[in-house]
This record gives structure tokens, sequence and C-alpha cells, in this order.
């Protein structure tokens, strides 16, 4: 094959990849070579590159093979001998230098969290930036995870707010959002402001119910209050009153409203007036009445308590409250300060006035007082220095309290005003989010820019992963000598890698095409992915042990037939049954981290059914289906005798598709033959991964195509997550040709897979499958960070498209592997549309016309 | 590997052609530029001018200089930051050197270092981000090399060595261990407690009077002294045993104010004692009462125990200009207006201003805005004078005091970064010796262990550290060399 065939772009059409001979070739004949990084054109030595083996250009020396090369950059051309990278080119200077002199520094102007990216995606430790860029970089990033993890919460409060499995939950929540929300409908604006006017009003009664013009004489000579302004007094109260219990009845979570803290205000300013009424009712004619009194005395104090019920409706004052808190440490310092500068001043003046005739200075705490003033700067006079020295202290000490109390008062402010801004731009976030969820259920936003999410969605793994990461860490360390402080993305990362350069030492097949591609079999061998698995179990450290060697047993009777066909072969549609098919886009990276988001929750994690669907590239089906618990007539359905009637036919149409009609159309469907397996009696659910590697290209790609996608448990996907997911895939419902079948028009906005325009030409795909075992084929291995994933399915289309030149059908290589887990049905009791539920990570894919005969659940990725 | 090698034909020492017209391509990490060899030539001792200067001298001095040489087409390549050189080779044109923006200022001086370009060719504008990157680097040595003195056990020192380590450790760091920590409290609770005594020591109503009729502490008050002042004794002579630096421990603030904690007591307790031989008993008692005020000292000992006071005591040595503005201002807004003062209230019969020193009280009170009202102005003159006064002190405070501020809050802000700073520091320094010793190539490593002038200590823990903060510690030459060693 002809070097010139490696044009860049024309690749992916053209069919053949270059020998490794001729990479070998390329790569000896110059020192150096071009990495071209998103269009900057940069030349470097190799062996500049050979510093660090062990990072992404590190690996790119020793890659001899087409696939390979293309897991590790994204285009290349042996020509010119260049390299082509579709990443940032700014970030790259700074990781390039960093091969070249050791030391990595970063642009100043650059994002901390873009640049951590980067440098996930070219294999560098974020622990060898240089300490002078070092300090930017973490603040920043401790920054944004602190912001993650406050929006993380809001959004986790804004989730219990769910009103359901109790009476007129409709009727509740309307009359929450009327007392709790003042933005959400004129009423509720109306009645923020009359609260506010009734706060005014009892404040300014209580005020003047002590002036003494006011005030009545009861027949003991004491003074009363002002009957009228007991009335407003009264009526004041009844709102507060009403305002509560109405809050209170309306609230989700009774507890949780109980122990708010504006809520504990509004309790306290009420409580008062009922303990006054009490005791003064109870005790009216009793003796002890004077120590009644004084206690009533008490309980009026605290009804000044209400003002602070002013806080409910001022943004202002709620930062002022969580600044104070925030800022103790400064707070302190002031005290401090001004504790041991009254001390200091106090014990001097003293030593200097206490020889003057009736002095006021008598002791060192008589003193206190004075210093306290005059280093506040009140100065009432009553207490003031005579001698010389005396006010040469006093003037030190006016001075030095000026500065005291200037000092930790601007780091306040500042906590203050940060506050105060995240605060308003949070409002402003919330507010935009909830637009997009409208306009995406109207269906009016197409995509979203789903990088921005992704970053989120990464950062906030990392934050729930640090709760629980203290033993993953300490694995970490072990796989990894690299100190790194995101563990967790580093063990992914090392799995992925794993997963891929074992890959390349697998058998051959008997395709025909085996001779040109015999250098890079492709077959995830079993082993290897159960030490991924293990791995991973173990981090969640859930023992299932006997349910994956149960698994192991069933792999072994696996066959799996695959067949290309050509042209759209609706036909093949028709013999569906009613079999499941409920359809989800997974390859929303977004999906998957959000599952891996709540993967290392262990508690909960027992019950999630830990399904995915590595179909990469469209290439590979997969299906997983649940099954429940001792119900073993769910099996019915999927019977093994009824093979060749159960067959599910799935229509994917990737979003170019529609338009290049005249493309030829590539279909394949694969046959899977699951044999009954009994000795996993004892699993409750045994999760298959199934891969189907296009056999004619099955380079590294099925390492890669294990994309893992963890479907959780419904409840357990964090309410943020969800979101994102939600925003990043549609799925919105489409068969024109067969109402059987689901149809897909997957958008993926994300993934930059659509970069290259060649590499998604591939048309319709058909994929036929007849689930007859009860193996319940489901399975999953997160075993790739993101950015290795995004390239993996970038690669896995263009091998796809090169195997779509040729009309072959030849037969199934892989097999994969059987992982088991304790899966869905422990609690699903054979319930189908809860397990649909759970297994469902956005809401749209409610939206499809899912035939929803059992549990079923076929997730397909482009 | 060297695959280019074999391209190499002859030496081209056709060389007739006189240097200065001599057009040269250089390629710096894939961008090309041309330069003029009597544009180089400016300046003789950078790279460039070398390279153009040795090109006669066959491939290996060529080779000591560039990375790589394409003699097809003349080209020099070196592995560098295009970036940073673009900057750079405006020395040629311009004489002097503006760095672009973006690029971190450790990572540009390197880069100037290894084009062998003079610092002082950078534009002051640009020197400034320079030099305050530097003294945070600076900054961040220190405190790891503290943190390293900490670390250091070496089994070679004596026993008592180890042992005085031990309690100094234990005495001046807090966080090393738990009882450390439990010390530390103790020692705080302590400084609290006497506090607390000298002050409510003079309350009248706890004296007692004695036979000769003169006031004296109460009993239990006074035990309590004395163990406060046990207990800071036995301190101070434990810190001052085992630190590894006598003179350097006595002369520190923070010792100083710990000696003149402790030693009033001490005086007076020999005064009252041997004293009265020596002298009359008044005088003697006059002497202890003196040293009684020296008892304030113990409250300056908190400082040890809060980061926020030494941050305010590092601000206040930091921004002394700024303090003695301050004071200025107000020495002159008082006499200005204490002046004024007194001169306009002369006109009225009942004057409180009776001279000019008086009415300096009036004129601080006022110009602090404390404002007692012991003294005031009467006279309609006068009260404008104060009003004005009081303007002019607000302002006078208000303006030098705002760099102090910001001197604080910078100190304060930087206090945990640099904290952060200094354990990254540390832990790249723990993993490069690791992978140093793992793949025992880096040719740093040799380098900086054939380097001993960090002093033995330092040398043996800092071999490995190939960081930029220790960049000033390292001689560059050298480091050059080595890398075109381990190029090579």
């Amino acid at each position: 094959m002809p070097l010139g065939m490696n044009k860049h772009g024309s690749r992916s059409t053209t069919s053949l990849p270059p020998d490794p001979t001729e990479i070998v070739r390329s790569k000896a004949c110059s020192r150096r070579v071009k990495l071209n990084v998103g269009g900057l054109a940069h030349e470097v030595l190799w062996r500049t590159l050979d510093r660090l083996p062990r990072t992404r250009l590190g690996k790119l020396r020793d890659c001899n093979t087409h696939d390979s090369l293309m897991e590790i950059c994204d285009d290349y051309n042996l020509e010119e001998n260049e390299y082509f990278f579709d990443r940032h080119p700014g970030a790259f200077t700074s990781i390039l230098n960093f091969y070249r002199t050791g030391k990595l520094h970063m642009m100043e102007e650059m994002c901390a969290l873009s640049f951590s990216q980067e440098l996930d995606y070219w294999g560098v430790d974020e622990i060898y930036l240089e300490s002078c860029c070092q300090a930017r970089y973490h603040q920043k990033k401790e920054q944004m995870n602190e912001e993650l993890k406050r929006e993380a919460e809001t959004l986790r409060e804004r989730e219990g707010e769910e009103f359901d499995n109790t009476c007129c939950a409709e009727k509740r929540k309307k009359l929450w959002d009327l007392l709790e929300k003042p933005n959400s409908s004129v009423a509720a604006k109306i009645l923020a402001i009359i609260s506010i006017m009734f706060i005014v009003l009892s404040t300014i009664a209580l005020s003047l119910n002590t002036l003494p013009e006011l005030q009545g004489v009861d027949e003991f000579g004491q003074t009363t209050d002002n009957p009228q302004l007991a009335h407003v007094e009264a009526v004041c109260i009844a709102w507060f009153t009403m305002e509560y219990l109405l809050r209170f009845l309306s609230s989700p979570k009774k507890w949780k409203f109980f122990k708010g803290p504006l809520n504990a205000i509004d309790l306290l300013a009420i409580l008062p007036y009922y303990v006054t009424i009490f005791l003064t009712e109870s005790n009216k004619s009793v003796l002890q009445f004077q120590n009644v009194r004084r206690v009533v005395q008490i309980f009026r104090i605290m009804r000044i308590l209400r003002i602070l019920k002013l806080a409910r409706h001022s943004t202002g004052l709620q930062s002022l409250g969580f600044t104070l808190r925030r800022s103790y440490n400064e707070l302190g310092l002031l005290i401090l300060f001004l504790a041991m500068g009254i001390m200091i001043f106090s014990s001097l003046v003293f030593f200097a006035e206490k020889d003057e005739d009736d002095t006021k200075f008598k002791s060192i705490p008589a003193s206190f007082w004075w210093a306290t003033i005059t280093m506040t700067t009140v100065g009432y006079g009553d207490i003031y220095p005579k001698t010389l020295l005396g006010k040469i202290v006093g003037g030190l000490c006016c001075i030095a309290g000026v500065l005291v109390i200037a000092l930790p008062i601007p780091i306040i402010v500042n906590n203050f005003s940060e506050f105060y801004k995240e605060q308003k731009r949070q409002e402003k976030a919330i507010k935009r989010r909830e637009a997009l969820e409208r306009a995406k259920r109207n269906g009016s936003i197409v995509s979203m820019n789903m990088k921005d999410a992704f970053a989120r969605s990464i950062e906030l793994m990392d934050i729930v992963v640090e709760k629980n990461g203290e033993s993953i860490a300490k694995k970490d360390k072990v796989q990894d000598n690299h100190l790194s402080p995101s563990k967790w993305k580093w063990t992914k990362r090392t799995l992925s890698e794993t997963s891929s350069s074992k890959s390349f030492e697998t058998k051959e097949q008997g395709s025909p095409e085996k001779a040109r591609s015999s250098s890079s079999p492709q077959h995830l061998n079993v082993q290897q992915l159960e030490d991924m698995y293990n791995k991973m179990a173990k981090t969640q450290s859930q023992p299932n042990l006997n349910t994956k060697e149960s698994s192991q047993a069933a792999k072994q009777k696996e066959e799996l037939e695959m067949e290309t066909l050509p042209g759209p072969m609706v036909p093949l549609l028709a013999t569906r049954t009613d079999g499941i098919i409920d359809m989800r886009s997974m390859s929303s990276i977004d999906s998957f981290i959000s599952c891996a988001a709540e993967f290392p929750d262990t508690g909960r994690f027992s019950h999630s059914p830990l399904t995915a669907l590595p179909c990469k590239g469209g290439i590979s089906l997969i299906q997983e289906q649940a099954r429940p618990e001792g119900s073993g007539a769910r099996y019915v359905e999927v019977n093994p005798s009824s093979e060749s009637s159960h067959r599910s036919a799935f229509f994917i149409e990737s979003p170019k598709s529609s338009i290049k009609v005249s493309n030829p159309l590539k279909l394949r469907s694969l046959k899977v033959n699951f044999m009954e397996e009994d000795t996993s009696t004892l699993v409750p659910a045994s999760n298959v991964l199934r891969t189907y590697p296009d056999p004619l290209k099955s380079r590294g790609a099925i390492a890669a195509a294990t994309d893992t996608s963890l479907l959780s448990d419904r409840s357990l996907m964090s309410p943020e997550t969800s979101i994102y997911t939600t925003a990043s895939a549609r799925t919105p419902p489409k068969s024109p040709e067969s109402q059987a079948a689901i149809a897909f028009n997957f958008h993926d906005a994300g993934i930059h897979k659509y970069i290259d325009a060649d590499t998604d030409d591939e048309g319709q795909l058909m994929y036929d499958s007849s689930p007859p075992g009860n193996v319940s084929p489901k399975y999953s291995v997160a075993n790739s960070g993101y950015l290795k994933q995004k390239d993996h399915v970038y690669r896995t289309e263009k091998n796809h498209l090169e195997a779509a030149a040729l009309p072959t059908s030849p037969k199934l290589i892989g097999q994969n592997c059987i992982y088991s887990m304790e899966g869905i049905t422990g609690r699903t009791q054979g319930n189908q549309e809860t397990v649909r539920l759970e297994n469902h990570i956005s809401p749209e894919v409610h939206v499809l016309p899912g035939s929803g005969g059992h549990a079923n659940t076929h997730d397909q990725s482009i | 590997k060297m695959a280019g090698d074999s391209r190499f034909p002859d030496v081209d020492v056709d060389g007739a052609e006189k240097s200065e017209e001599m057009e040269i391509v250089v390629n710096v990490g894939g961008v090309r530029q041309v330069f003029y060899g009597d544009n180089l030539n400016q300046y003789p001792e950078t790279r460039l001018a070398e390279l153009v200067n040795c090109l006669s001298g066959g491939y290996d001095s060529i080779f000591s200089l560039c990375d790589d040489y394409d003699p097809g087409k003349r080209e020099f390549y070196f592995d560098r930051d295009p970036d940073a050189f673009k900057c750079i080779i405006d020395v040629y044109y311009f004489g002097e050197i503006h760095m672009k923006k973006g690029i971190c200022p450790i990572c540009f001086k390197n880069e100037m270092e290894f084009w062998k370009v003079d610092l002082k060719f950078l534009d002051d504008c640009c020197k400034a981000h320079l030099s305050e990157k530097k003294e945070e680097l600076e900054e961040i040595a220190r405190r790891v090399q503290l943190i390293l003195d900490d670390l250091g056990v070496d089994a070679s020192e004596s026993r008592w060595k180890r042992c005085q380590k031990c309690i100094w450790k234990f005495l001046e760091k807090p966080e090393s261990s738990y009882p450390a920590r439990v010390i530390a409290v103790l020692s705080f609770l302590f400084i609290l407690i006497s506090s607390v005594v000298m002050c409510v020591g003079t309350i009248p109503d706890l004296q007692v009077v004695d036979s000769e009729g003169n006031r004296m502490e109460h009993p239990t008050l006074d035990s309590i002294e004395t163990a406060c002042i046990g207990w800071f004794t036995v301190e101070y002579v434990l810190r001052l045993i085992s630190s590894p630096n006598k003179l350097h421990f006595a002369l520190s603030f923070m010792n100083i104010v710990d000696v003149l904690a402790i030693l009033p007591f001490y005086i007076s307790l020999t005064l009252t004692h041997l004293g009265a031989k020596l002298m009359e008993l008044s005088n003697v008692q006059q002497a202890v009462q003196a040293l009684r005020i020296m008892r304030i000292a113990r409250i300056f000992k908190l400082a040890r125990h809060s980061s926020g006071l030494q941050t305010l005591t590092y601000a206040l040595k930091r921004s002394f200009k700024e303090l003695g503005l301050l004071l200025m201002y107000l020495a002159v807004g008082i006499f200005v207006f204490s002046a004024l003062g007194y001169t306009m209230e002369q006109s009225h019969p009942e004057t409180l201003f009776k001279s000019i020193p008086q009415s300096f009280w009036w004129a601080i009170i006022t110009m602090t805005t404390v404002g007692y009202g012991d003294i005031y102005p009467k006279t309609t003159l006068g009260k404008l004078n104060a009003a004005i006064s009081f303007l002019c002190g607000v302002i006078a405070i208000a303006l030098p005091i705002h760099p102090i501020i910001n001197n604080f809050v910078r100190y304060y802000n930087k206090q945990r970064v640099l904290e952060t700073a200094a354990k990254h520091e540390l832990e790249l320094m723990e993993l490069n010796s690791a992978e140093g010793k793992a793949a025992g190539s880096r040719s740093e490593l040799e380098d900086l262990s054939r380097e001993g002038k960090e002093g033995p200590f330092y040398s043996s823990r800092i071999k490995v550290s190939h960081s930029d903060t220790f960049i000033h510690l390292l001689s560059e030459e050298k480091h050059y060399r080595t890398r075109l060693q381990s190029c090579k």
C-alpha cells in the first residue's frame, strides 16, 4: 500500500493502513518528529520524547502499527513524519517544554481546569507542575471544587423537594412554592412583601411599647403594654404562626425543615409570645408572680429575634451570616488583636495613672473599659488619662486601635464580597438551568456545550471520590508511582492503558484480512478484562467473587455470529418479538461519568444494576438483561428454545446518514447465541460483556470498545449528573421505517468524533440480535477516563468504515467475558417497569416507544 | 536511533565567507528563523553568536551548541521552546527583551539562560514580574529547607544531638506530634493564666495590706504567678539547650520576648532579698514596681502560638515606611491643629487650651476621632478648627494605612499558598528521587549530587531535586553541559 494514501483525511475512506515496517522506517529516517497539535506545528527530537516514556508522547515512539498509532494520535502522515493531535495548541506548548526542560510551567492566562484536562490527555501528572505555577493552579482548582460542591448541594436540596408518595402532593407543592419561592409567581411575591411588612410592623410595635407615655399601669403599679399595641402584636404573631405552620405542613422533609436555621429563627420569634401567655395565664394569682414577671421579661427580650426573620427575604443578610461563619478565623484574629491591645494598653495606662489622686484607673481590669473605648475610637469621655505619660499611652492606643481593627477586616470583606458574588451567580445559574430544562422539554434545543458539562461532572466526580477515596488512593499508589492528587483519574487511565496495550498481544483471527492486520489482533482477553474488573470490584469492596466464577463458566459456551448484510435490511425488523427493547443512547460520556461519579459510593452500589454497553462506533451491540431474583418465569420470554424467534432489531442512525443516503449503507446483524447457564443460579444476575469487534479491523479497538458505561439505579444518580446527562444526549424517537424497531437519531454533541467528516458516513446500521439464553448479559468496566474514551470512539469509527469497504462476512472473533454482578434484581422483583425506570439515566429515554416486555435493556452507542 | 547521523556529509569548511555576511537558519522546536552573522555578533557571548563563530570548528563544536544540524539546508535545530525564543531574539534587533504575556517568568528566565542572553537585557517592566516570582520561590525554598531540617534525622549523629533534636521538635513544632501539640496548648494556657493573674492582681479588693501598710498582691495569685514563671523558665531553658544555633536563637525576636517575660520576676526576687542590704527599702520597692510593668511582655508570647500575630508583625516590619508616614502625617497634623486651636481659644476666658503642648492631647484625640470630651473648643473659630482637624485626621490616617493593610492581606493570603507550595515541592522532590532511583539516568541528578555546595546535609537531601525552586542553588553551566551530555 502506497504511503501516499495516508494523507490527512484520505485514509479514513481508503481502506488500507500502512504496514508496520513503513512506520518504523519513517520513524527511523529522522531524529526529529513533527507534532501538529490543533494546527500548530512543533518539531521535537525523538529522544526528547523518550524522557517520559509513560506519557502519550513517550509511547508514540514505540507504536509501530497503525492501530496503536491511531490510539495515541488522531492522525498521522508518514511521508512528512508528522503526527496530528486534535488538542488545544496553547497548552501543548507548555507540555512540550516539560519534555525539553523537565520543568512543567503553565501559561499564565490558561484556565487551570482546562490545563488539567490537557495534562490528563497527554498523560502528564499535575504534580510535576513547578511551584511557581502550582499555587495558582491549585487555588483555582480548589475554588472550582468548592463551587461545584456548593452547587451540588443546592441541587441536592432541590432534588429533595420531591412531592411524591404523599397525599395531595400537587397542592402541597404549590403551597411550598408560594411560601418558599417568592420568585415563582406574583402571588408568592406579594405574600413575601406582606410578610416583610408584618415583621417590620411587629418590630416597631415592640419598640413603641417601651415608651413610657404609651404604657399603661396595672393594679399592681407595674407598667403594662398598651392595649392597641398588644393587638398589633397579637395579629403579627398570628400571621407568623400561620406562616410557620403552613410551611411546616407543606415542606417535603419535616425534620430537615425543622432543623433549618431560618426556620429555627421563625420558631424562636413566635415561641416567646406563647410562653408569655402561658406563664401569665397559669400563674395569675399565684405568689411567685414576681418571678414569673422576670421570666416574662426575658422572653420579651427574645421577641427581638423576629428582626432576624428578615434574613429569609434578603440574600445580603444570608451572605453576611455565611461570611461570618466562614471567616471565623479572621474574626478570631480581630478579637485576638483587640484583646492583646486592650491588655497591653490598659496595663500601661494603669501603671501611668495609678498614682494620680482620685484616678479612675483603679486596676487593670477597670482600665479595660478605657482601652476598649479608645481602641475602637468611640471615646465616651467618662474615663480618660490625666498624666502626661497616660496621655502618651492614650495617643498610641488610638493609633494602634485604628491599625489593628483595620488589618483583618479587608480579609473578611473579601470573603463577603466573594460569597455575595457567588450567591448572585448561582441564582442566575439555577435560573439558566431551569430555562434550559424547559427548553429541552419543549425540544427546542438540540445540543448544548457538553464539554463544559463534562468538565463539571469530572470535577464533581473528583469531589465525590475525595470523600471516600481513601482506600482507592492506596491502591493507586501500588499501580502507579505518581503521587497524583487526582488519583481516581489515574486509576482509570491506567486501566485503559493496560487494556489497550494488552490488546496487541492477542491472537489472530481467521478473517481474510488477517494477513494485513496480523500484527494487531484485537481481542480483549478474558483474563485481562477480569483483572480490570477485579480492580474495580476491589475498589468497591464488594464481594461478588462467586458470581464471577459462575459467569465465567457461562461465557465459554457463548457463541456469536456476525453477518454483514448489504443494503438496508428493513425486513429483518419484522421478526422482532415483543422483546424488550428499550434503547438508550450510551455514547454520552456524561452518562458514563455520572455513573462513574457514583461509582465509589459503595454503600448503595450493591443494588445498582451495573450494566454497561460497550457499543462503539456502532460496531458492537450489547444487550443486557436483568434477571430478577427468584422469578424464573421472567425468563420465559428469553427462552433458549425459541432462539430464532427472538430477535431484536435495532436501528441506529447516525446523524449524517439521513443526508448521505447515497452512501453504501452497511448493515450488519449480529446474532448472538447464549447458552443457558445453570450454574449461575446463585447469581441474581449475571452480567456479560460482549464486545463485537469488527472482524476485519480488529485492532486495538476492542479495548477501546469496552467503553464503559455504568447504568446505575436512578436513585443513585446524583442530581447534578443527571442534569448533565439530559443535557448531553438527546434521543428523540424516530422510527420511520418500522414501528417495531426503535430508531435513534443520536446526536452526540460533545464528542469530537465528528470532526473528521469522513468518519461518520457509515450510514445506517442494522443490528439483529437474538438473545435466547437466560444469560443476562450485562457487564461493565469502567476502564477509561474520558479522554481515552473519546479517542477510542473516534478511532473505532474509522475502523468501522474501513471495514465497510469489504463486503465479506467474516465470523465473529471475539469472545469476551462475562461478569456478573449483583444486579438490579434484588429490588426489582420482576417488575420490569421499575427496572427500566432505574436503568434510565436521562429522562428523555422515557419518550422512546419501548415495547417494554421485559427487563432487557439494550444500550447502544455510536 | 540516530539515523540522521549517516546523512552528515563532510564538514564544509568552505567558510571562506566571513561570518558577518553569513546567513544561518535556526529551527527552534519547529519554528524557522533566518539570522545574519553580523546581527548575531553584536552579542558574542550568546549561544547563537557562538554558533556562528564555531561553524568552522567542525561537528563537535556545532553539536555542543545545538541539538541537530541539517547540512543540506544549513539548518540548526534546537529543541527548545519556540515561543520564548521569539521573544529572546528581540535582543538582536532592539537590544531589549520583553516577555511575552502568559509565559511563566521563571520558565522564561531559564530559556534566556539557555540562549546565554544576559538577564540585564530583559526590560524593567518585565523584570518586576520576574523578581516577584523569584521572591516567592525563595520563600518556598526556605520553607522546604525548614521542613527538611526537621525531617532530617541522621543516624550518624551522636545520641546527644539526636536527643537535642527531639526536644527541639517537641517544643518548637506543635504539629509534629500529639504530645507536642499538648505542650503547645499548655504553654498557651499558662500565658493566658499569667496575663489574667497580672490584671486581676491590680484590683484593690483582691490585694492585701502587709505590716507596713503597703498593698501587696494576694498570696494565691502570687503563687500562681510563680508557677507560671517556673513553666516559662523551664520552657525557655529547654529551648535554648536544644536549639541548633544558640546565638541565632538568643537573638530572635520571639525569644527576646520570652526573656523579657521571665526576667522581671527574677530581678525583683533578687532585689527584694539582696537589695535591702545594698540600698534603701523604698528604692527597692520602686524598682520592683517599675519591673512590674515589664510583665506585660508575656502577652507578646502569645504571638508564638498565633500565625495571625506573626503575620501582623511581619506586615508591620515590611511596612515600616508607611508606618513612619502615618506617624509623620499625624505629627504634622497635631502640631498644626494644636497650635491653631490654642491661638483660637485664647479669646475665650475659660479656655481649656492652656498651652500648646497641652492641646497636643486634644489634637490627637480629635484627629483619631476618639473625642473624650475632657478638652473641647468653645469659640466658634475653635470649633471650625476642630472640624477641619477631624477631617484631616481621618484622611491622614486612612491614606498610609492602606498600604499597610495591603501588605498584611497579601502576606496573610500568601501564607497558605506558600504552605501548600512547599508541601508540593517536597512531594515533587520525593517523586523525582523515586524516579531517579528507578531510572538512574536523569542527568540532572548526577549533576546535582556532584554539587556539594549546599552544605553536607542539604546536598544529601536535595540532590535529586531538579525543580526550579532550587535553581538559584545550582550552577547553570553544569546544567547545560550535562543536559547536552545526556542528549548524546
